[in-house]
């Protein structure tokens, strides 16, 4: 039942996001417009994409690190992302997808050397270490940046700041078809170790008693993830809240069981981004809100709600 | 019954790497099947770290640690899980739990191909709650147990991996006389109807004592006595392992140590 | 944080808050010779005479002396005030976000010149303390060009090349050209789509050019809107502002999701150089028939299909 709903509010969702916007098109014309066909229908499934990536990387993450806090951007790829546009910008790289694509070397950078600082000295990911080397990677990556901004002349460059939050302007086919490519590995790697994540949540040692391989499963977990995060922040920029609350919301809905959190975190992240985003076109229309703000706007007196009842067992 | 052999430690020796001294020095220690072996000493004498190279966790510089015959380091973690259920002291909660969905983690290491449960594993959790005692409180979060009840779980959890062994890390620290006594009635209880081999480690030397087969007693790495607690429990032993005066005494033909009042 | 703040230099120009109208004309001196003069910050400023040694700090200012023929008078500039090119003879003094006071009062000035901007007042305030008398303006739309013409003339001594200078302003926002029937999208970044609004500069020399913003119902210099809202207001024209040279369209253009806009697949893009439209100046005029002749050139713009 509680999938039933979870699948209906996506469906709805993505229909919001398909029937409304600021521009007006009748209802019997909805499927034959292009600007249904080249925008919104892109739009909303590149919502469901990568806010469904965002929430099931964030629980995976929440539960690798041991820390019901953790965002997927706390691990350094926004700052690795955002460095990576501006040396593109910077660097006057061409091309229609240089930034996007130097975002996404960049976010893989920082995601590579995060890793390595979590095996300095057979630290074997620890959370602690992960976390640490997380922000410091991250505010390196920031510093370098700002540097180079306030350095340069070029104008352009000043708005890099604004492609970070970008939100899902990008949307097209072709953009789809990249992040199509991307998810299925890394999805089907976290749901795969879905059982040896609801081991590690105990810690590391009762998790090893119960027969799990601690070292193989939290490297594929932080890889799977960093990815997941990497390729959304290419496509869609730093978008906030979804990865934190998203996981949080599952665990209410249909309990800690990674088998089925992770999938309902995936729902339930692409439910609260395309509805976000749809909020985000059309409530001050002509103009547009920040998604981000939206998903925390939307996201977090839902979240009250269901904590409401989670408390009260 | 016959008696198989489960755990077997022979002559170990391991050092921390970075420390000058061996944490435990030439130790050994065997327990099998319908057995029941508490593993005392006082704090830092080494018990975590023998029960960790005992299940392959550390490998031993000297020695051996076998299980079923097998070098522990060889075993695969979820071989070993199938074979061993540990009750570690420590762990994490870290997000709601209820009582059935924790014990359900026991079946990791059985559960067949792509991690589904199937009806033996849903009657192997039904009856670990039964066999714990906790079946009636199989629906709530872990959080709202007493410590008594969430040890009990805990010891479910272990026996739902339908282990041959069972490992206790201070299973009743911090718990009181009632639900103290009920968890060695328990644990007695699982090893004489299921034949279950058992490790207890404590600082409760009189209840291991009167619960235990055999006692290993450790001492700054030393495995300085072990046997009936009749053969350990003697005054002089005790007192120079913990380093205090005792008076021993029996019930129901148990030693039971008494620590001596220090003249002022 | 989405920090608005950062969106600096040319989208920050347009995203400035500001007052539109220019609120009554300058004070009247008192005795002849010493000067009253109020500036944008509100502040009554005393000058014992007109300016002989300015510090421009914003390369606005810069263009605007010399425009008003007070050029000689400026005797520190920022590294940015590259226009007129007689300004490159002047000695920088920093980047005029950040005024280094130290290399301001080194070169002597009888009056700093201040773009109003949260860095400013405390600088402002600092030179003040050190008895070098300060002016901070703000012109964000043509309107305040003529009043700050005007204000910096009198500073100067240079009354008539201020009073010139805000002349012909008025004379260029009371005479637009004829209508062109051209809708222009100013589209100053992509992702987000940001545009140019009804409260920008860019806004006004769109009409004065006999063009229409597509966007001048939007009040604030600039905003936020999704492709969508491009599509659907489907202008004629995509004006570009760009500080480095060529003519060819954005990077973006070539983007999938840019395609559904008309304009962008048929090619239609106004590339229009940073130095005249990055700022409103006193060359608008100049701007202005720039403009009208890139529209009125190519009313059957070559079409780029892909």
């Amino acid at each position: 039942m509680k999938w039933f709903w979870l699948v209906a509010a996506l469906l709805a969702a993505l229909l919001a996001g398909i029937g409304l916007g600021p521009a007006a098109v009748p209802i019997s014309e909805l499927w034959q417009s292009p600007i249904v066909r080249d925008l919104r229908l892109p739009r909303a499934l590149l919502g469901l994409l990568v806010g469904g990536s965002l929430g099931i990387a964030g629980a995976s993450l929440q539960s690798l690190v041991r820390n019901p806090l953790a965002d997927p951007f706390l691990l350094g790829l926004s700052g690795g992302a955002g460095l990576g546009a501006v040396l593109a910008i910077a660097l006057h790289w061409g091309g229609p997808w240089a930034i996007p694509l130097a975002a996404f070397a960049g976010a893989l950078g920082a995601l590579g050397l995060v890793f390595r600082l979590g095996l300095v000295g057979g630290a074997e990911l620890d959370p602690r270490i992960l976390l640490l080397g997380g922000v410091a990677v991250g505010a390196f990556c920031g510093a370098v940046m700002t540097a180079i901004v306030s350095l340069a002349e070029a104008s352009e460059l000043r708005n890099a700041y604004l492609w970070l939050w970008g939100g899902l302007s990008g949307a097209s086919w072709d953009t789809l078809r990249v992040i199509a490519l991307c998810l299925p590995v890394p999805v089907t790697a976290l749901l795969a170790s879905a059982r040896p994540l609801d081991l590690l949540v105990l810690g590391e040692e009762p998790a090893r008693h119960l027969g799990a391989d601690v070292r193989a499963v939290k490297r594929r977990v932080y890889l799977a993830a960093s990815f997941l995060t990497a390729v959304s922040v290419a496509v869609a920029g730093v978008i906030g809240f979804v990865g934190l609350i998203v996981p949080h919301l599952g665990r209410a809905l249909v309990g800690g069981r990674h088998l089925r959190l992770l999938p309902a975190s995936f729902l339930a992240g692409g439910t609260l981004l395309v509805l976000a985003d749809t909020l985000a076109r059309t409530v001050v229309a002509p103009r547009e809100l920040p998604v981000g703000i939206v998903t925390a706007l939307v996201g977090v007196p839902l979240f009250a709600v269901l904590l409401r009842r989670w408390t009260a067992y | 019954m016959d008696r198989v052999l489960i755990l077997d430690v022979r002559d170990v020796t391991f050092r921390y790497s970075g420390v000058a001294r061996d944490a435990l020095r030439g130790v050994s220690l065997g327990v099998s099947s319908g057995e029941l072996v508490a593993l005392l000493g006082p704090n830092g004498s080494g018990k975590t770290t023998l029960v960790r190279v005992a299940l392959g966790l550390h490998l031993p510089r000297s020695g051996s640690a076998r299980i079923l015959s097998r070098a522990a380091s060889e075993w695969s973690r979820r071989d070993l899980a199938r074979v061993v259920g540990v009750v570690p002291q420590r762990e994490d909660n870290l997000f709601p739990q209820r009582v059935r969905e924790t014990v359900r983690l026991g079946r990791y290491p059985r559960l067949g191909a792509f991690g589904l449960e199937r009806a033996e594993d849903r009657a192997a959790v039904e009856r670990a709650l039964e066999r714990c005692d906790v079946a009636g409180l199989a629906e709530r979060w872990l959080w709202t147990l007493s410590g008594g009840e969430y040890q009990r779980v805990r010891i479910a959890r272990a026996l739902a991996q339908e282990p041959r062994l069972l490992v206790l890390d201070e299973p009743t620290a911090s718990l009181d006389l009632r639900h103290e006594m009920e968890l060695f009635e328990l644990v007695r209880r699982l090893v004489d109807e299921q034949g279950l081999a058992a490790l207890l480690v404590t600082h409760d030397v009189n209840l291991a004592a009167r619960f235990a087969d055999r006692l290993l007693l450790l001492s700054d790495g030393n495995g300085v006595a072990s046997g009936t607690p009749t053969e350990v429990l003697r005054r002089e032993q005790a007192e120079s392992v913990f380093g205090w005066p005792v008076a021993v005494s029996s019930f129901d033909d148990r030693p039971q140590i008494t620590p001596l009042r220090r003249p002022s | 944080m989405r920090q608005r703040a950062h969106r600096t230099h040319l989208a920050g120009r347009l995203v400035a808050l500001l007052g539109v109208a220019c609120h009554g004309a300058a004070p009247r001196s008192g005795t002849v010779g010493a000067l009253v003069l109020r500036d944008d910050a509100g502040r009554v400023v005393r000058l014992a005479a007109p300016a002989r040694r300015v510090v421009s700090l914003a390369p606005s200012i810069t263009e605007l002396l010399f425009a008003i023929g007070a050029g000689d008078q400026i005797v520190g500039r920022t590294i940015y005030c590259q226009y007129p090119p007689a300004a490159l003879q002047v000695p920088p003094v920093g980047d005029g976000l950040n005024p280094s006071v130290e290399a301001i009062v080194a070169r002597h000035p009888d009056l700093v010149l201040l773009y109003r901007s949260s860095h400013t007042d405390a600088a402002a305030r600092q030179l003040e303390g050190l008895g070098i008398p300060t002016l901070v303006v703000r012109h964000d739309r043509l309107a305040d060009i003529a009043r700050t013409g005007r204000l910096l003339g009198r500073a100067t001594g240079r009354d008539s090349g201020g009073e010139a200078v805000g002349r012909a302003m008025d004379s260029l926002l009371a005479r637009p050209l004829s209508p062109v029937h051209a809708r222009i999208a100013y589209v100053v970044w992509d992702s987000p789509p940001i545009v140019i609004g009804g409260g920008s500069f860019l806004d006004e020399l769109a009409r004065l050019a006999g063009a229409d913003n597509v966007f001048h119902d939007i009040t604030t210099p600039s905003a936020t809107v999704s492709i969508e809202t491009i599509v659907a207001r489907d202008p004629d024209w995509i004006a570009v502002v760009r500080d480095s040279a060529g003519n060819e369209p954005p990077a973006w253009a070539r983007r999938p999701e840019w395609r559904a806009v008309r304009a962008v697949r048929e090619g239609r893009f106004l590339v229009l150089p940073g130095d005249l439209f990055g700022q409103p100046s006193p060359r608008a005029g100049v701007a202005v028939t720039a403009l009208r002749d890139r529209l009125s050139n190519t009313t059957h713009p070559t079409s780029q299909s892909p």
